[in-house]
């Protein structure tokens, strides 16, 4: 995260500096919130847009980090409300790399990880809004910010949250 | 959290893309901003354009008349430009703001939706039985004279108002298919809302 991170405090870093350091974050939100491979493409670029258009209204009183993050869990949100379809659909598993050193615990990472993906989106949405950030590596202060709850809301809402993932998980092993 | 460790669950969940999705995201997001830098010039372009052609018009046959029709249709133009920037504000605020602010707004915007929708299939019989009403009060005198093939041939008459029938019907039907998408919709937005309300209620928050 050099390029964004490295702008003058204030200062909006250029689109295509966000997309190299927050593409993958804004990838892995739109994974959480739609199984649907097409659906999901379409989702990302909602956000990518969303991202574009709501630039110029970052004022650096929160990181651009998560300022990134809310706009994409409530384009996500918006997104989700207009599908016709409920629940998640069943989804492919993602591409695993053909030179990995060890594609056998690759594979297995990468199944840990779409069983998480999978138990992530099965969470009701004021939950699974909070295990995405926790995931996505946000402070509880961030969160708390981020989601305007006071902190032992928060912890409630957590603790719950990780109640019903562990639960899942546990199912999907 | 010994036996769940959300931290680890956390190095899972961000192990870096592999340099294919990588490209891909990088694509994806170069496209999108293009056609979004695209759209905004053409905006732009299109309300200078459509002001110029009115002043010039105006300017090249100054008369009372075309100054009000000049300056009518530039405060349509100006006008319709606020409201796009008002709505893209609230656009704006709802992706910005907290969750439930943005449930809330949408619910209210698709209650408003629909009661326009509601208006709109209630009107619209009324509407075409008064438009068939003036049509055949004007019809021997203007629209004969417009379309004199339908004095003529009364099957053509016939089928022309077959034709209006079934752009009603067809325009209704869309209506209601737009309403039940709607609805849907809010069922969702509330059921979500509601999620939110009860979380917070337990977490007293």
């Amino acid at each position: 995260m050099t390029v964004a991170l490295g702008a003058a405090p204030g200062a909006t870093p250029p689109f295509e500096s966000i997309v190299a350091d927050y593409g993958p974050l804004i990838s892995r939100i739109a994974s959480s919130y739609e199984a649907d491979p097409s659906l999901r493409e379409d989702l990302t670029q909602q956000i990518f847009l969303a991202v574009w258009q709501a630039l110029p209204t970052w004022r650096a009183e929160s990181s651009l980090k998560t300022f990134i993050a809310r706009v994409a869990q409530n384009r996500s949100i918006s997104f989700v409300t207009k599908q016709v379809r409920q629940g998640p659909v069943a989804e492919l598993p993602d591409r695993i790399e053909a030179d990995a050193p060890n594609p056998e615990e690759q594979a297995m990472q990468m199944s840990e990880r779409e069983a998480l993906m999978e138990a992530t989106r099965r969470l009701p949405l004021p939950q699974r809004q909070v295990i995405i950030l926790v995931l996505e590596g946000f402070t509880y202060p961030e969160i708390s910010e981020m989601l305007q709850i006071p902190p032992n809301a928060l912890a409630l809402r957590l603790s719950r949250a990780k109640a019903a993932l562990k639960a899942m998980l546990e199912r999907s092993e | 959290m010994t036996d769940f460790d959300l931290d680890r669950l956390g190095d899972v969940w961000r192990q870096d893309p592999d340099p294919g999705e990588t490209e891909r995201l990088r694509k994806s997001a170069a496209a999108v901003a293009r056609r979004a830098r695209v759209t905004q010039v053409i905006d732009i372009a299109a309300a200078v354009g459509v002001a110029a052609i009115v002043i010039l018009l105006v300017l090249s046959n100054p008369k009372t008349d075309t100054l009000l029709i000049g300056a009518g249709a530039i405060a349509v133009l100006l006008g319709s430009n606020i409201r796009l920037r008002k709505l893209r504000q609230v656009e704006l605020r709802n992706l910005t703001g907290s969750t439930e602010d943005m449930l809330d707004q949408s619910i209210a915007r698709i209650e408003a939706t629909l009661r326009y929708r509601r208006f709109s299939i209630a009107a619209i019989g009324p509407a075409f039985l008064i438009g068939l009403l003036v049509a055949s009060m004007s019809e021997n005198r203007r629209l004969a004279s417009i379309f004199p093939a339908l004095e003529n041939w009364p099957l053509l008459r016939f089928l022309w108002m077959g034709l209006g029938v079934a752009v009603v019907a067809v325009g209704t039907l869309f209506a209601l298919r737009a309403m039940r998408r709607n609805r849907a919709e809010l069922e969702r937005l509330r059921a979500m809302r509601e999620a939110y309300r009860h979380e917070g209620e337990s977490s007293g928050a």
